[in-house]
C-alpha cells in the first residue's frame, strides 16, 4: 500500500517536474520562435497573423538584411573586430600571467592587485575620458583603437582568470628547459601557452562574446557605417527602416547568428567557464 | 615560482608584462583618473575647448536632478526585483535540470541561449513584442483580455516593469549554470541518506539543497545586485529612458547627460557615483559574506 502510494507520487512529480521544465521553455522559446517566423513574413502576416507558420518563406528578408542593409557589412566588421580583440588578449595577457604567476617579482603581487583592481571599474565610469581621448587623439572611426580599448578593458578579467590556471601548472617542465638552456620567450611559446591552451580558449569565448556584444564603445567611437559593428548596425537599421519588420526580424537573426553558433559548439566550455566569468560582472 | 636571482633576468621577465601595463594604464587607468577629473570640470565636449574647474557643482546638479533621483529609484526597484525574481527560479530550474530527466540537455540550452546574444538584440526582440501593435497585446485581444491591451513600452505605469521583466529573462539563466555547476559539488549521499529517512522531496530542497548551496546562492545575489546596477543596453534599445526619463537608469541618464546634451561634468559625476555603487555594493557584500562565513 505504502509502495504504491510512493510510486503514485513519485510518477506525480514527475508529471510535475516536466509541467515546470516545459512551460519555462515555452517562455524562452515562443518569443525566439516568433522572431524566426516573423523573419519570414510580410508585415501584413506579421500583424494580421503573428503566431502561424509562416505561409511562404521569404528568404528576401534576409537578402534585404544582409545587402540592402548592409548587415553583411557589419557582420564583418564584428567578426574582424572580435578576432581582433581575441588574439591580442590572448598574447598580452598570458605573456602577463606568465611573468605574474610563475617567478617572484619583488613587485609582482602589487601588480596582481593592480590589473585585479580594473575589475571594479565600470564601463560608465570611463566614458567621458575615452571621448575625451578619441577627440584629442583624432581617433575616431580608428578600429584599431576600438580593439585596443575591447582589449584593456577585458585584460584584468583574462589575466586573472590566465594565471590563476598557471599557478596550478606542474613547474618540472620549465625547471628542466631552464637547465636545457631556453630562453624564458622559449619557455612561454613551447611550454606554458601549449599547458595553458584550455583556459585560453575559456577566457577567448568570453572575450569574443563580449567584443561581439558591446554597443557602448562602438557608439562613441564609430559614426562611419562602413565601420560598425553587427549590434550597432542593427539598431542602426531599427532607426532608419522601422516599417520593414520583416528584414528587421531577419536582421535579428543575423546578429545572433554567431553567439548561438559558438554556444551550441563549446557548450561545456561557456557553461563551466562561468564560474571564473563571474568574477568580471 | 621560479626565483630569479639576476637584475638581468628580472628586467627580461618584467617585459612580459609591459604591453599589459601599456594598454591597461593607458585605456583603463588613465581614463579612470580622468572621469574623477571630468566629474568637477566643465566641459562641452568639443575638443581643444577649455575646460574650466567647478568643484562640487555638477554633483550638487545631479542629485537635485528630479531625473537622476527617478534614475535611483529605478535603479533600486530592479534590482529588487532582479534579486526578487532571478536566483529563485534559477535554483527551481538548476535543480529540475539536475535531476537529470530526460531531455534536461535541451531545457538548459533553452534557458541559458538568450544569455549570449547581445542585448540589442534581445532588447529589439522584445521591443516588437511589446510595441503598441506587437504581438503581445494581439496575443491578449486574441484569448479575450482586451482590457489589458496597452502600449506596453510607453504607458508610465507598465514601462519599467516591461523593462525589469526583459532583464529577468534575460540573465536567469546565466545564475541557472552557476548554480547547476554548484548543484554538483553536494555529494550525492546526503540525498542517499535522506532518501532512506523518508523525505520528502519539497523537504530535500530546503533542508539539504538551500543550505548546501547558501554560499553560491549568495554569490549570486551580489553578481545579480552589481549587474543590475550596471544594466544599460535594454533600456537603451527599448525606450530610451523614456517615456519622459521615468526608465532611465543611472547608466542610461549618464550617456544621455554626456552624449546627447553634451553635459559632460554631469555626465562624469553620474559615472563616478555609479563607481561608488558598485564599489560600496561589492566591499559591502564582501564584508557581510566573510562575517557570516566566521
Amino acid at each position: 500500500m505504502n509502495h504504491t502510494n510512493y510510486k503514485g507520487r513519485k510518477a506525480l512529480g514527475k508529471v510535475g517536474l516536466f509541467t515546470f521544465l516545459t512551460a519555462m521553455a515555452l517562455m524562452f522559446i515562443c518569443p525566439m520562435v516568433f522572431t524566426v517566423f516573423s523573419s519570414f513574413k510580410d508585415n501584413t502576416e506579421i500583424f494580421g497573423d503573428p503566431f502561424s507558420l509562416p505561409k511562404t518563406f521569404r528568404f528576401s528578408n534576409y537578402v534585404e538584411a544582409w545587402n540592402g542593409a548592409n548587415m553583411s557589412t557589419y557582420f564583418i566588421n564584428s567578426l574582424v573586430i572580435s578576432i581582433a580583440t581575441v588574439v591580442i588578449l590572448a598574447v598580452v595577457s598570458s605573456m602577463a600571467a606568465y611573468a605574474l604567476s610563475r617567478f617572484n617579482l619583488k613587485c609582482g603581487k602589487a601588480l596582481t592587485i593592480f590589473f585585479l583592481a580594473g575589475m571594479m571599474i565600470p564601463i560608465h565610469t570611463i566614458l567621458v575620458p575615452v571621448a575625451y581621448i578619441i577627440g584629442k587623439f583624432n581617433l575616431k572611426n580608428n578600429l584599431v583603437a576600438l580593439v585596443l580599448i575591447y582589449v584593456a578593458f577585458s585584460l584584468s578579467f583574462s589575466i586573472y582568470v590566465l594565471a590563476r590556471f598557471m599557478k596550478g601548472i606542474n613547474r618540472s617542465l620549465e625547471e628542466a628547459a631552464i637547465i636545457d638552456g631556453a630562453g624564458y620567450f622559449q619557455i612561454y611559446t613551447r611550454i606554458m601557452l601549449p599547458l595553458t591552451v584550455p583556459a585560453i580558449s575559456t577566457v577567448s569565448i568570453f572575450n569574443f562574446l563580449g567584443a561581439w556584444n558591446n554597443i557602448l564603445f562602438p557608439l562613441l567611437f564609430i559614426n562611419d557605417d562602413k565601420l560598425k559593428p553587427i549590434a550597432l548596425g542593427l539598431l542602426n537599421f531599427n532607426g532608419e527602416r522601422g516599417s520593414a519588420y520583416g528584414p528587421l526580424m531577419a536582421a535579428i537573426v543575423i546578429t545572433v547568428f554567431i553567439p548561438m553558433v559558438i554556444y551550441l559548439l563549446f557548450q561545456e566550455k561557456v557553461e563551466s567557464g562561468l564560474a571564473a566569468g563571474a568574477v568580471k560582472e | 615560482m621560479i626565483y630569479l636571482k639576476s637584475r638581468k633576468d628580472k628586467f627580461k621577465i618584467f617585459l612580459f608584462i609591459v604591453p599589459a601595463l601599456v594598454l591597461y594604464v593607458l585605456f583603463q587607468i588613465v581614463p579612470m583618473i580622468g572621469a574623477f577629473y571630468f566629474s568637477v570640470a566643465d566641459w562641452n565636449g568639443i575638443a581643444g575647448t577649455a575646460i574650466k574647474m567647478v568643484g562640487l557643482k555638477n554633483y550638487i546638479a545631479v542629485f537635485k536632478d528630479p531625473g537622476f533621483l527617478i534614475s535611483l529609484q529605478n535603479m533600486g526597484k530592479m534590482v529588487f526585483f532582479s534579486v526578487l525574481f532571478h536566483t529563485p527560479i534559477a535554483l527551481l530550474l538548476a535543480v529540475a535540470i539536475n535531476t537529470k530527466c530526460r531531455g534536461y540537455r535541451f531545457y538548459k540550452a533553452v534557458y541559458f541561449v538568450p544569455t549570449v546574444f547581445p542585448l540589442t538584440a534581445v532588447g529589439l526582440l522584445w521591443y516588437f513584442i511589446f510595441m503598441p501593435n506587437g504581438s503581445f497585446n494581439t496575443l491578449l485581444t486574441n484569448m479575450g483580455l482586451s482590457q489589458f491591451v496597452t502600449p506596453w513600452l510607453i504607458n508610465t505605469s507598465t514601462a519599467m516593469n516591461t523593462i525589469i521583466f526583459v532583464n529577468i529573462w534575460a540573465g536567469v539563466g546565466y545564475y541557472m549554470v552557476i548554480l547547476i555547476a554548484g548543484l554538483t559539488t553536494i555529494p550525492d549521499d546526503i540525498y542517499e541518506a535522506a532518501q532512506i529517512d523518508g523525505i520528502t522531496t519539497v523537504k530535500k530542497f530546503f533542508l539539504i539543497t538551500v543550505p548546501m548551496l547558501k554560499p553560491i546562492i549568495s554569490m549570486c545575489i551580489v553578481m545579480d545586485i552589481i549587474g543590475t546596477v550596471k544594466v544599460f543596453d535594454l533600456i537603451f534599445v527599448m525606450t530610451e529612458g523614456g517615456p519622459n526619463g521615468l526608465t532611465n537608469l543611472p547608466t542610461t541618464l549618464m550617456y544621455y547627460e554626456a552624449f546627447r546634451y553634451d553635459h559632460y561634468g554631469i555626465g562624469s559625476a553620474i559615472g563616478i557615483i555609479i563607481f561608488l555603487i558598485a564599489l560600496v555594493l561589492t566591499v559591502g557584500s564582501e564584508y557581510l559574506t566573510s562575517r557570516t562565513e566566521n
